[in-house]
C-alpha cells in the first residue's frame, strides 16, 4: 500500500504553522484541525506565553499563501473524532463547521456589517451583530455575536461573493495522512489554577495576557494598564510570577514567566514613570538572550523587585489589593491599585482526549509524553507532539520544533502531492505603443454605493495617458480574477492601473490577475480605493478629485514602465558545518541522513566538543552513549565528510553560492562551495580569578568537579558550591543556563554517596519540570543557602578547611560553612576571538556579550517579524548559528536547535535554481551611467551589491536584494534604479498627483 | 482671514510601503475621516525618498510634503528609516537657504497599527499648512 502525503495537524499552535509552512514548502499537503471558529480565536493564549508584544502574524500569515496554493486545508470547530491505521497510512475521522465568512473568498466589503438590522450597544458603543475584527494579521475578521444575531439572514444574502454563510452544516468528514502531528494550543490557567490569587473573585486582579491583548488593541499605549474596577489609571501595581507561589493550582513555569515579568514593570515604567511598580517572585530566572539586561534596566529604573518564598493575595479597601510576603523570615505586606499575574502554564487539557483518540501516554506532569532525546517523537510510530503539549514551553521553543522533526516526519509520508501550478506566458510588449488601462474595482458594487464610479471612470478616460477605463467586480476572488484577467485581455491595453483596495493584503492576487492578463506585473500598478478615499472621506467631490489625482498619476508612472523577467540564480545543495561539537556533529547526520553532502570543518584533531566530557545531564539522559552512537553515524555515511584540524581562512558568495577556503594545520587548503553554512563553534567555561580559584586545588569549576566526581575521586568531606561565580552582573549580563541544573545533578548524586552538600546561590534557574530536581534535592537533605546579589559568600580558606561566611536572606542570618572543597559554578563564556573571526567573514552581528546576535529561531523575538517569513528561510543570509555559539544552551537545546537548523536547510536544498526573494522587483544598475564609485555598496543594508573589479561598475546580486531603493537615492549619478520605480517614473507620479 | 478658511493645501504625503502605508490602511479599517486634499505617494521605504522628489513637488507648486514611516529601530530594512531622517533635516536646512520654508516639510513616524496615529498627522499637518498659506512658487510661470 502507498504512503499517504498529507499531513494532519491538530490544532494551531506556532509549531504546527511552522511545520505546515515547511511541509508546504517542500510540496507536502497538509489539514489542519483549528479548534476555534476563526483564525485567531485560540491563538489569543500564546499572548499569556509572551515576553514582549509581538503579534505573532509572521508565524502564522504564511497560511494564506498556502491555502490558495491548495497545499493547506484549515478546518474550523474540527476536533479529532478516530484515529485508525499506522504510520503511513492514517484514517482519520473529523468532525468540523466552516467557519462563517471564508476569509479567503470575503473582499472585506462590509457589506453584511450595513445589512445587518440588530443593533446592540456594547461597552457604550454601538456594534451590529456582525462586525469587524480589525487587523488580524492582515486581515480583518468578520463574527458574528451569536447571543444577539437573530438569524435572518440579510448578511447573507447582501454578502456579493458568497463568502458569509450563517448556519454552516457540523459534517464528519475522513482523512487519510501519512503522519499526525499534534500541536494543540498552550493552556492558560484559568479561576481554578488561579483563586490563590483571587483571579475572578477579588478586583483589579488581571492576567498578563489581558493587558497583552489590551495592548495590541491599543497599540501599546498607556491605555492597556487602566484598572478594570474604575478605568482610571493604577498609581501602584504588583506584579507576580504565579507559578512561584501557587499553592492551589497546578501551573508549571514556561521558559519566559520571570522575563515577561520584568518586560512589563520596564513597559509600564517607560509610560508612566511615576507609577510605583512592585515585582514579586521566588526567583528571577533570566536564562534567555538579553533577560539579564532586561533586570538591571528594571532595576535602574525603580521597579522594586522582591523576592520572596510565600505570597498571599487578598482585597483591600477601595477595591486594592493587599499583597502579604515573607522577605527574609520576616512578615511584610503591601497594599496596591492593581495586580498583574503572570501566569504559568498548565497541563494540556485535550491530553486525555487525545491519548484516547491516538494511543499518546501523558508523562508525570500530565504532558504528552515523548521520546528521549528527541524532539517531538511520540511512542506511536507516525504521530508526532510538538510545542506546549510535551512540557511548558515558551515561544522559541515552541517555534524550533517547527523544523526539528520534519526529516522524521516526511519518512512517513509518500510522494509529493502539491505542485506549484505553471505561471501564465506573458506577451513581449516591447514594441507596442503605450496604450495604460484603468480598471475601477466596484467591490461587487460596494464602492458604487460609496462613490460615483460611473463619472470618475468617464474622468479619467479623458487623461493623456490613459487609452481605456472600465469598472470591475473585483480581482480578489478566483472568479472575480479570471474575468477581470479577460476584460483586460479584450480591451488589448499593455499597461494597467488597478484602482483597488490594500495590496499588503492582496498583492499577490492583484499581480496574479495581471498576469493571467499576459502582462508583465512590472507594467501595472495598483492604487488603493478604499483605504486612501472611500473609508475615510465623505465628500463627494473631494473624494472623486482624490482618485483621479492618483489614477492620473498611477497612468503617468506607468508610461515608461518596462517589463523584466524574474532572474533565476543557481543553488548549490551542500552544507559546510562549522564546529564538530554535538550541535554540529547532530546537524551533520540529520542532513546526510537525508541525502545531502554536508562537510564538517573541527578546529581541533577530534570531534565531539565539549559533550565529550559530560557524562548524564540533569534529566538522566546519558550523554555519552548518544555521543559514540553519534560519532560512529558520522564515520559510516559517506554523504558526510569531516576535516580534522581544519580552519576556515576565507569566506566569499552569498547564501545558495558560497565560496569557503578551509586551511588544515599542515598548510592544505580545500576549497568548497556550500550552499549553507551552519556555525557550531560552542563557548568556553568560563575561568575566573576569584575564590582562589587556581591557587587552590580545593577550589574548582563545577565542570573540573563534574569529571573528578565521574572519575570517583571524591569519596568523603562536605561539599560547597556558589552559583554565579562571575556572572549575571553588569559586566557580563547573562544567566548561563546550565550551572544551576549541573550543580543540583552533582548534588544529587554526592547524596546518594551520603556526602554534605551546601548550594549557596542567588535565583535558582530551574525552568520547566526541572525545578523538580530543586525539590528532590531539599528534600534528599542538600542545603540550600542565599545570598544576596550585592554580598557574596566570602572565603577565608586555611590549610584544614575552607571557611564559607555566607548572609542568608531567606533568614536574614550570617551563617558559617567549613568545607572541604568550593565548587564554583562560572558559567560559560563565548570564545570571542572565534566569534569575532567568524562575524567579519561571514558578515555577522555579535551581542553585547560576545555571542552571534542572528535570528535563528532560538530567540526569535528579536526581529522575528521581519525575517521569518522570509520566503526562503535564508533569515541569515545562509548562515545559521547553533547551539552555544548562539547563546548559552544545555546539551539537549544544542542539539534541539542543531536540528531546527538543519530542518530548515532541508527546505531550502532541494531547489536546483531560485528565484531571487523579491522576485522581479529588485534594484539594477544602467552601466553606462556607472562610476564605480560605490557609494550603492555602501549604502546597501544586505550587502545586495559590490563594484566589479575589471569593469569597474557596480553590481547587483538579486539575491540578496530586498528591494529597499537605499542604493537608488545613493547613486550620484542616477545608475541604479528599482526596476518597478524608477526615478523618472516617480517624478511623473509626483508631478501626475499634482495635476488635479 | 477667510481667504485662509478656503484655501486647500495640496499635499503630498510619502508613505513607506510598510508601516507608513499600514497605518494609512488601519486609519482605513478604523474609518477615521481625514482631510482629502492629501495625495499619498509610496515609496519602498522613507530611505527611498530622493530629497530630489520633495524638492520637484514643492517646485511643482505642491505646498507640503508629509513623510511617514516606521518607528527607529523598526525599519524593514534596518535602517532605511535614520538615513531619511537625516537626509530630512540637511533637506530643510537647504530649504530655508532656497527660500522656501522649511516647515513645509515634515517628517513623522507612523506605525502600522497607528491608524489614529497617521489620521491625526494628515489633519494636524493639514492645519498647519493653512496656517502657513500657499507656496509661493505655485505662482512662479517660470518654475
Amino acid at each position: 500500500m502507498s504512503k499517504a502525503s498529507t499531513v494532519l495537524i491538530y490544532g494551531t499552535n506556532l509549531s504546527g504553522y511552522r511545520i505546515a509552512y515547511a511541509l508546504g514548502k517542500m510540496g507536502y499537503k497538509t489539514v489542519m484541525l483549528n479548534r476555534g471558529a476563526y483564525v485567531d480565536e485560540v491563538r489569543n493564549q500564546v499572548l499569556s506565553q509572551l515576553p514582549f508584544d509581538l503579534c505573532w502574524a509572521c508565524a502564522y500569515a504564511p497560511q494564506r499563501l498556502f491555502v490558495g496554493l491548495g497545499a493547506m486545508q484549515i478546518m474550523y470547530n474540527a476536533e479529532l473524532l478516530e484515529l485508525k491505521g499506522e504510520a503511513g497510512n492514517f484514517t482519520a475521522k473529523i468532525r468540523k463547521r466552516d467557519a462563517f465568512v471564508n476569509n479567503y473568498i470575503c473582499t472585506e466589503c462590509e457589506k453584511c456589517v450595513d445589512a445587518c438590522p440588530v443593533t446592540v450597544e456594547k461597552d457604550g458603543k454601538k456594534q451590529k451583530a456582525i462586525s469587524m475584527m480589525p487587523k488580524m494579521f492582515w486581515e480583518n475578521i468578520f463574527l458574528i455575536d451569536e447571543e444577539n444575531c437573530t438569524q435572518c439572514g440579510e448578511c447573507e444574502t447582501a454578502c456579493p461573493t458568497g463568502a458569509l454563510k450563517i448556519n454552516p452544516p457540523v459534517e464528519e468528514v475522513e482523512i487519510e495522512a501519512g503522519a499526525v502531528i499534534l500541536a494543540p494550543e498552550f493552556d492558560e490557567p484559568g479561576e481554578a489554577e488561579l483563586s490563590h490569587f483571587g483571579w475572578g473573585s477579588i478586583p483589579n486582579v488581571v492576567k498578563s495576557s489581558d493587558i497583552a491583548r489590551a495592548a495590541l488593541a491599543t497599540n501599546f499605549t498607556g491605555d492597556s494598564f487602566k484598572r478594570p474596577s474604575d478605568g482610571k489609571l493604577p498609581q501602584s501595581i504588583a506584579i507576580i510570577v504565579t507559578p512561584h507561589f501557587n499553592e492551589k493550582g497546578i501551573e508549571y513555569e514556561n521558559c519566559n514567566a520571570s522575563a515577561q515579568a520584568v518586560y512589563r514593570a520596564n513597559k509600564i515604567k517607560e509610560m508612566h514613570p511615576d507609577i510605583d511598580v512592585s515585582l514579586f517572585c521566588r526567583d528571577y530566572k533570566c536564562y534567555g538572550k538579553g533577560h539579564c539586561r532586561m533586570y538591571e534596566q528594571a532595576k535602574d529604573s525603580g521597579v522594586q523587585i522582591i523576592r520572596t518564598e510565600k505570597l498571599a493575595l487578598s482585597a483591600a479597601n477601595g477595591e486594592k489589593n493587599k499583597i502579604s510576603f515573607k522577605p527574609g523570615g520576616t512578615n511584610d505586606e503591601k497594599t496596591v491599585d492593581m495586580t498583574i499575574l503572570i501566569t504559568g502554564q498548565r497541563p494540556p487539557t485535550t491530553m486525555e482526549r487525545l491519548s484516547k483518540v491516538c494511543g499518546v501516554t501523558a508523562e508525570s506532569h500530565g504532558f504528552c509524553n515523548i521520546m528521549p532525546f528527541s524532539s517531538a517523537k511520540t511512542e506511536v510510530d507516525g504521530i508526532f507532539a510538538v510545542g506546549e503539549f510535551t512540557s511548558p514551553k515558551g515561544n522559541p521553543e515552541t517555534i524550533w520544533e517547527g523544523y526539528g522533526p520534519l526529516r522524521e516526519i516526511t519518512s512517513w509520508l509518500g510522494g509529493k502531492s502539491v505542485e506549484k501550478p505553471k505561471p501564465p506566458v506573458l506577451r513581449d510588449v516591447s514594441y507596442e505603443k503605450t496604450r495604460t488601462g484603468v480598471f475601477i474595482c466596484s467591490c461587487f458594487g460596494t464602492f458604487s454605493d460609496k462613490m460615483d464610479l460611473e463619472s470618475l471612470a468617464n474622468r479619467v478616460k479623458n487623461f493623456p495617458h490613459v487609452a481605456h477605463a472600465e469598472i470591475i467586480n473585483g480581482c480578489c476572488t478566483p472568479s472575480s480574477i479570471q474575468e477581470t484577467a479577460a476584460k483586460i485581455k479584450e480591451s488589448g491595453v499593455n499597461r494597467v492601473v488597478l484602482a483597488v483596495c490594500t495590496p499588503t493584503q492582496k498583492m499577490m492576487k492583484f499581480r496574479k490577475t495581471v498576469m493571467m492578463a499576459g502582462l508583465n506585473p512590472l507594467l501595472s500598478e495598483f492604487l488603493r480605493l478604499r483605504e486612501d478615499v472611500i473609508q475615510v472621506h465623505t465628500d463627494p467631490a473631494k473624494m472623486g478629485d482624490k482618485a483621479a489625482a492618483m489614477i492620473y498619476a498611477a497612468a503617468a508612472k506607468l508610461k515608461t514602465a518596462r517589463a523584466m523577467p524574474t532572474l533565476m540564480d543557481h543553488m548549490g545543495a551542500t552544507v559546510l558545518i562549522i564546529g564538530g561539537g554535538a550541535s554540529g556533529l547532530e546537524a551533520a547526520r540529520y542532513l546526510g541522513a537525508a541525502g545531502y553532502d554536508v562537510q564538517v570543518a573541527e578546529k581541533t584533531d577530534h570531534i565531539g566538543g565539549m559533550a565529550d566530557i559530560l557524562p548524564i545531564d540533569l534529566e538522566g539522559h546519558e550523554i555519552q552513549k548518544y555521543m559514540t552512537q553519534l560519532v560512529d553515524d558520522i564515520a559510516k555515511d559517506t554523504h558526510i565528510t569531516v576535516y580534522t584540524n581544519t580552519t576556515v581562512s576565507d569566506v566569499s558568495g552569498y547564501a545558495g553560492n558560497f565560496h569557503v577556503r578551509l586551511e588544515t594545520k599542515d598548510g592544505e587548503t580545500v576549497v568548497i562551495d556550500p550552499a549553507l553554512v551552519i556555525i557550531a563553534t560552542g563557548a568556553l567555561e568560563s575561568k575566573p580569578d576569584l575564590y582562589n580559584y587556581g591557587k587552590d586545588e580545593r577550589v574548582m569549576t563545577q565542570l573540573e568537579f563534574e569529571q573528578k566526581l565521574a572519575n570517583k575521586q571524591i569519596t568523603s568531606g562536605h561539599v560547597a558550591m556558589i552559583q554565579c561565580v562571575g556572572s549575571r552582573n553588569p559586566k557580563k549580563s547573562y544567566c548561563s543556563r546550565v550551572c544551576c541544573s549541573a550543580a543540583l545533578k552533582n548534588a544529587l548524586i554526592l547524596r546518594e554517596q551520603n556526602i554534605d552538600v551546601t548550594i549557596c546561590y542567588r535565583d535558582m534557574n530551574t525552568y520547566g519540570f526541572k525545578d523538580d530536581y530543586f525539590q528532590t534535592a531539599m528534600k534528599k537533605g542538600v542545603s540550600f543557602l542565599r545570598f544576596d546579589e550585592n554580598q557574596y559568600p566570602e572565603l577565608e580558606a586555611s590549610d584544614d578547611a575552607l571557611k564559607i561566611k555566607i548572609n542568608d536572606i531567606s533568614d536574614g542570618k550570617e551563617k558559617n560553612i567549613s568545607a572541604d572543597y568550593l565548587i564554583l559554578s562560572t558559567g560559560m563564556e563565548p570564545d570571542r576571538e572565534n566569534n569575532e573571526a567568524f562575524s567579519k567573514l561571514f558578515d555577522l552581528n555579535l551581542d553585547d556579550d560576545g555571542f552571534f546576535d542572528v535570528e535563528s529561531c532560538a530567540c526569535p523575538y528579536e526581529d522575528a517579524s521581519k525575517r521569518i517569513m522570509k520566503p526562503f528561510e535564508l533569515s541569515s543570509n545562509g548562515v545559521f548559528v547553533v547551539g552555544c555559539a548562539h547563546s548559552p544552551r544545555s546539551f539537549m537545546e544544542s542539539v534541539m536547535m542543531a536540528r531546527q537548523a538543519a530542518g530548515k536547510a532541508m527546505v531550502i536544498l532541494p531547489a536546483a535554481k531560485m528565484p531571487p526573494p523579491n522576485a522581479m522587483y529588485v534594484s539594477e544598475v544602467d552601466v553606462s551611467k556607472c562610476t564605480g564609485c560605490g557609494l550603492c555598496v555602501d549604502v546597501c543594508p544586505y550587502h545586495a551589491r559590490e563594484i566589479d573589479p575589471i569593469r569597474k561598475v557596480a553590481v547587483v546580486r538579486p539575491f540578496l536584494c530586498d528591494s529597499c531603493g537605499a542604493c537608488v537615492v545613493a547613486c550620484p549619478s542616477s545608475a541604479a534604479f528599482l526596476r518597478d520605480q524608477r526615478e523618472d517614473q516617480l517624478i511623473r507620479s509626483i508631478d501626475g498627483l499634482l495635476a488635479i | 482671514m477667510d481667504e485662509k478658511k478656503e484655501f486647500t493645501p495640496s499635499i503630498i504625503y510619502g508613505l513607506c510601503s510598510w508601516c507608513g502605508t499600514g497605518g494609512s490602511e488601519t486609519a482605513g479599517a478604523m474609518h477615521l475621516q481625514y482631510a482629502e486634499n492629501i495625495r499619498p505617494f509610496r515609496v519602498p521605504c522613507t530611505g527611498a525618498i530622493d530629497p530630489v522628489y520633495i524638492l520637484r513637488a514643492l517646485i511643482e507648486g505642491a505646498d507640503g510634503f508629509a513623510v511617514s514611516g516606521c518607528h527607529p529601530g523598526d525599519c524593514h530594512f534596518d535602517s532605511g528609516n535614520y538615513r531619511a531622517r537625516r537626509r530630512t533635516a540637511v533637506l530643510k536646512s537647504l530649504l530655508d537657504t532656497f527660500g522656501l520654508d522649511s516647515e513645509r516639510v515634515w517628517l513623522r513616524w507612523v506605525g502600522h497599527g497607528e491608524g489614529k496615529r497617521f489620521a491625526d498627522t494628515v489633519n494636524e499637518f493639514n492645519d498647519h499648512i493653512k496656517e502657513m498659506g500657499g507656496n509661493p512658487l505655485a505662482k512662479r510661470r517660470d518654475t
